[in-house]
């Protein structure tokens, strides 16, 4: 198995297998996190779609001091923000539930999915910090590249965004005591 | 981990996506249509040295050029008249009766420790901050 430095030498040569072999382990999450961002599935894959080409067709500008999942969320992000507000979900504004994407790739559950939650109650980049952060694991660096943001305020937004959402996991919590008690 | 973090990552893991087949194929043929762009941009054009000297002398032909015609077209200076000689404005002396707002030594003390509750609040954050991130 070739390494991720060798395939992005091989890529940026032109070579279509190596930036596929690249990109693979990057591809759902980064569906995922479009999904969340979008307002229908299919402009999710649009958004992805477009992310892969830009970062092939880009990928001399990828400076390896960073990790590449950190470049590739930015020209994702960057994607995004092309079509708002058309086709994109401006977060805190979604009201029809039936025609959220995310909705319907969350399986039914007793409690409320807790990034359909973050989505309501969060702006777009405390949002994307969240994701960044609980889910890609990616450090406070990374995330203040990606939103093009000092590290300060990064840190200072993820623990705004944890307060909120721990008030509501705190909610959900006495809910269930509630329900469960009568 | 604690809680939250864990929680918010199970609930990334139950929104329930994949590649589908159709998409990676357009992906595939989209990136085979494609070729990455080379590094430093566009190559610039070599020119030959006397392009250089030539550009750099019309240049110069030309803003001479335009200098002799500003001056050649410049109207006679007029004679300057002699200013008016400013006479000084006397403001009406206005008496004002102030007294200095003296703290009462309860509100010192309130202000005080509302500045100690500020600065306590400000490192307990800046501690939670640092303890998780």
């Amino acid at each position: 198995m070739r390494s991720e430095a060798t395939l992005i030498e091989a890529a940026r040569q032109g070579s279509v297998p190596a930036f596929t072999a690249l990109v693979r382990n990057y591809r759902e999450g980064l569906l995922r996190f479009l999904l969340t961002r979008s307002s229908s599935y299919a402009d999710a894959e649009d958004a992805l779609q477009d992310t892969l080409i830009n970062a092939y067709r880009y990928l001399q500008s990828y400076d390896s001091r960073w990790r590449f999942s950190t470049w590739l969320y930015r020209i994702a992000i960057n994607n995004v923000a092309k079509l708002r507000p058309a086709n994109t979900v401006e977060l805190g504004d979604i009201h029809d539930e039936g025609n959220d994407p995310l909705a319907f790739c969350i399986a039914a559950s007793d409690r409320e999915n807790l990034w359909q939650c973050a989505r309501r109650q969060l702006s777009d980049e405390v949002y994307t910090a969240m994701w960044l952060r609980y889910v890609e694991d990616m450090s406070v660096k990374d995330i203040s590249a990606v939103l093009e943001r000092s590290v300060s305020w990064t840190k200072v937004n993820l623990m705004r965004g944890r307060k909120i959402l721990d008030t509501e996991l705190g909610k959900d919590a006495t809910d269930d005591k509630s329900t469960a008690y009568g | 981990m604690d809680k939250l973090a864990k929680q918010l990552r199970d609930d990334a893991q139950k929104i329930d996506c994949t590649i589908s087949e159709e998409l990676d194929g357009r992906i595939s043929a989209s990136l085979q249509g494609i070729a990455p762009a080379q590094s430093g941009g566009p190559r610039a054009t070599t020119r030959p040295v006397w392009f250089w000297w030539a550009s750099s002398l019309t240049g110069v032909a030309a803003a001479v050029a335009l200098i002799l015609i500003v001056n050649l077209k410049a109207p006679e200076p007029q004679p300057v008249a002699s200013e008016p000689a400013v006479t000084p404005l006397v403001l009406p002396a206005i008496e004002w009766h102030t007294e200095s707002a003296v703290l009462t030594s309860p509100l010192e003390e309130e202000m005080e420790n509302l500045q100690s509750d500020l600065k306590k609040a400000e490192e307990a954050v800046k501690q939670d901050i640092d303890r998780l991130f």
